[in-house]
């Protein structure tokens, strides 16, 4: 079973509209790994569809999740007014998550903004059997505020921002060429805006190193039922919701696909 | 003792309770939620001779009680359905009545996949989406034309023994003359309703928010169109009706039945509640039950009379 009503143990302001939210879970934890996301159905009977939201870190042991959002619309709004002891329903773990098995790699993990969700339980995952290397990457200080969230002991960690208030003033890509120039890395791992990403793949590929991005799409059903969060890859027709949200960048033709409008619509 | 075994079309069915075409994939996406065989029968997604990519760009948009989608009928095609997913569904033990939505850009699309899908043993029933644009006629759908809708109807039923029900599409001044229309060319039934066309402005970006521009717009805010759609067909034809359009809760398959619906399918709604089919079959049961209705058949139209 992978729906449950869980009990909302935490629902907290982190900065700006970034939320944090912990909470109780007992079905749908034990499968949850990095990268995986969950549909969160909002509270307020207006919104008809459940919202993804990654999965920002699990503890096994204490049976609870972390969901790091941001308020975007009304959606978000909603989970962002919900309190402590209420009920939420959360469908998940879904979709395909980061590869986490390898051993003795030296491994780069890019976060950007709210791609930061994902790499809190990623980072987690790589550096039990691995050298890990963090950049995190943000607008502002604002968006680096859920670092201190993160455990980040042994972590080689750089921070960059757009303003130059946390970090270095830059962005990640700047940082990643520094270090890949000096440093041969087994894998890259990214999440962040879509651009973000696209330039994290070049880069990594510029020095022929494995790159796994986590994409994102409007969601409907997020089960591959609904056909909606499809993409086209180099292998076909891919559902984000199913086949992703983590994809091999190399399999990503286009990651801005140039629109086919057609004239009329059947809706379907 | 089941209320709600159904006899449609001369197949039958353990319950009146089906998923509507593109809503539920090919069967076995929700198996982990609940066993597929609850339901009377499984409507697949749309598939056509071709497998299609479907629209490029954003294919889902929100808005209140309510989605669009202009997913562009992305389905693989009749050959992979019938090598790989057919054979799946079985593998994993669906036994229920499958339907199976039609679709194509010419006439004779629609009539080449109808011929293909009648050699299939496995489909109970075939439904044919007249909701596309009709290329050839310049872009109009086939059901929104009277003309094209008998044609469609009449050259389809020609080429298969299966029962054929007609989907229609919302997008019409007078559902029910294009009902009576399909009636006359040859339909056994009739479905309804399907998406309306839509569109949602993106203030921030000030462009539309799907990649298609418009979409087919589904969900709970639709569904009083949709019953009254159903009410005024009932009226109109002698032939019975699968019901659709917002369903999400057993209260409003009621509200559909009563409407002269015969069979009700379950949409948009189970993509925010998984255990959606489950909870209208246990609703149906037990409001017959409390009601003293041996059979659900006997609601089908009451609010006629
Ligand atoms: C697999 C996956 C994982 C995600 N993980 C996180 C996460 O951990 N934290 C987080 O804050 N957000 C995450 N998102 C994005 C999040 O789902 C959207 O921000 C949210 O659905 C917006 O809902 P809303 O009602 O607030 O916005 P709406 O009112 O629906 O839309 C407001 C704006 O939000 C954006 N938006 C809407 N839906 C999406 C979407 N599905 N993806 C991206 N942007 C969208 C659009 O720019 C839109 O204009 C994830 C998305 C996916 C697909
Ligand atoms: C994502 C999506 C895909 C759909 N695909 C098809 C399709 O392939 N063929 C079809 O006849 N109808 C299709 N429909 C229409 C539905 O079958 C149904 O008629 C409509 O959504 C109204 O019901 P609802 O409000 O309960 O969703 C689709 C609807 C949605 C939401
Ligand atoms: S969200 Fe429905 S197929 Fe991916």
């Amino acid at each position: 079973m992978f729906l449950e009503n869980c009990e909302i143990l935490e629902n907290r302001l982190v900065a700006g509209h970034n939320y944090l939210m912990r909470v109780r879970g007992d079905k749908t934890i034990d499968p949850a790994k990095a990268g995986q996301f969950y549909m969160l159905q909002c509270k307020n009977g207006f919104y008809f569809l459940k919202r993804p939201i990654s999965l920002h870190y699990v503890d096994k042991e204490k049976r609870e999740l972390e969901f790091y959002y941001e308020v975007k619309g009304g959606g978000t709004k909603d989970l962002a007014f919900m309190k402590v002891g209420e009920i939420i329903n959360i469908q998940g773990p879904l979709g395909t998550g980061f590869s986490t098995d390898m051993k003795d790699q030296e491994l780069l993990v890019v976060g950007g903004g709210m791609g930061m969700a994902p790499m809190k339980l990623l980072i987690e995952a790589l550096s039990k059997s691995n050298k890990v290397t963090f950049i995190a990457g943000g607008r502002d200080g604002v968006a680096m505020e859920i670092m201190s969230n993160f455990s980040l002991d042994g972590i080689e960690t750089h921070i960059t921002t757009d303003d130059g208030s946390v970090g270095t003033k830059g962005n990640v890509i700047v940082k990643m060429e520094e270090l890949m120039k000096d440093k041969k890395f087994d894998m890259v791992f990214t999440c962040g805006p879509q651009k973000m990403m696209e330039a994290v793949a070049k880069t990594a590929k510029k020095y022929s190193t494995k790159c796994e991005i986590s994409l994102e799409a409007r969601m409907a059903c997020g089960v591959k039922a609904c056909v909606g969060c499809s993409i086209k890859t180099k292998v076909g027709m891919k559902k984000v919701c199913h086949d992703g949200p983590v994809f091999d960048s190399e399999t990503i033709v286009d990651f801005d696909p140039v629109l086919e409008k057609t004239e009329t619509c059947c809706g379907n | 003792m089941n209320r709600l075994q159904t006899k449609f079309l001369g197949v039958d069915f353990k319950n009146p309770i089906v998923t509507s075409s593109g809503c539920f994939g090919f069967g076995l996406e929700y198996k982990e939620y609940f066993d597929p065989n609850i339901l009377g029968g499984i409507g697949i997604k749309g598939l056509t001779v071709e497998p299609r990519d479907g629209n490029y760009g954003t294919r889902i948009a929100e808005t209140p009680a309510g989605m669009l989608n202009c997913v562009g009928l992305e389905n693989p095609g009749i050959d992979y359905f019938e090598s790989h997913i057919l054979p799946d569904m079985k593998a994993n033990g669906i036994t229920t009545n499958i339907i199976a939505n039609i679709n194509g850009k010419t006439v004779e699309e629609y009539v080449e996949i109808a011929k293909r899908v009648d050699k299939i043993p496995e489909i109970a029933v075939v439904e044919l989406n007249i909701s596309c644009p009709n290329v050839k006629d310049g872009g109009m759908a086939f059901g929104a034309n009277p003309e094209v809708a008998a044609r469609v109807t009449r050259e389809v039923r020609k080429v298969t023994s299966k029962p054929l029900v007609v989907k229609l599409s919302p997008n019409v001044t007078d559902i029910a003359s294009i009902a009576k229309i399909v009636e006359e060319n040859g339909a056994d039934a009739v479905s309804l309703i399907n998406t309306l066309l839509g569109m949602v402005i993106d203030i921030r970006t000030k462009k539309p928010v799907l990649g298609n521009t418009f979409g087919g717009f589904s969900g709970p805010a639709v569904k009083p169109v949709a019953v009254r759609m159903v009410y005024q067909v009932y009226k109109a034809v002698n032939i019975p009706i699968i019901g659709m359009g917002g369903i999400s809760c057993v209260e409003d398959a009621l509200e559909f039945i009563m409407a002269g619906a015969s069979m009700v399918s379950i949409g948009s709604a189970i993509f925010s509640n998984p255990m959606l089919a489950v909870e209208i079959e246990q609703g149906l049961q037990k409001y017959c039950e409390e009601n003293g209705i041996e059979n659900i058949n006997e609601l089908v139209g009451i609010a006629h009379r």
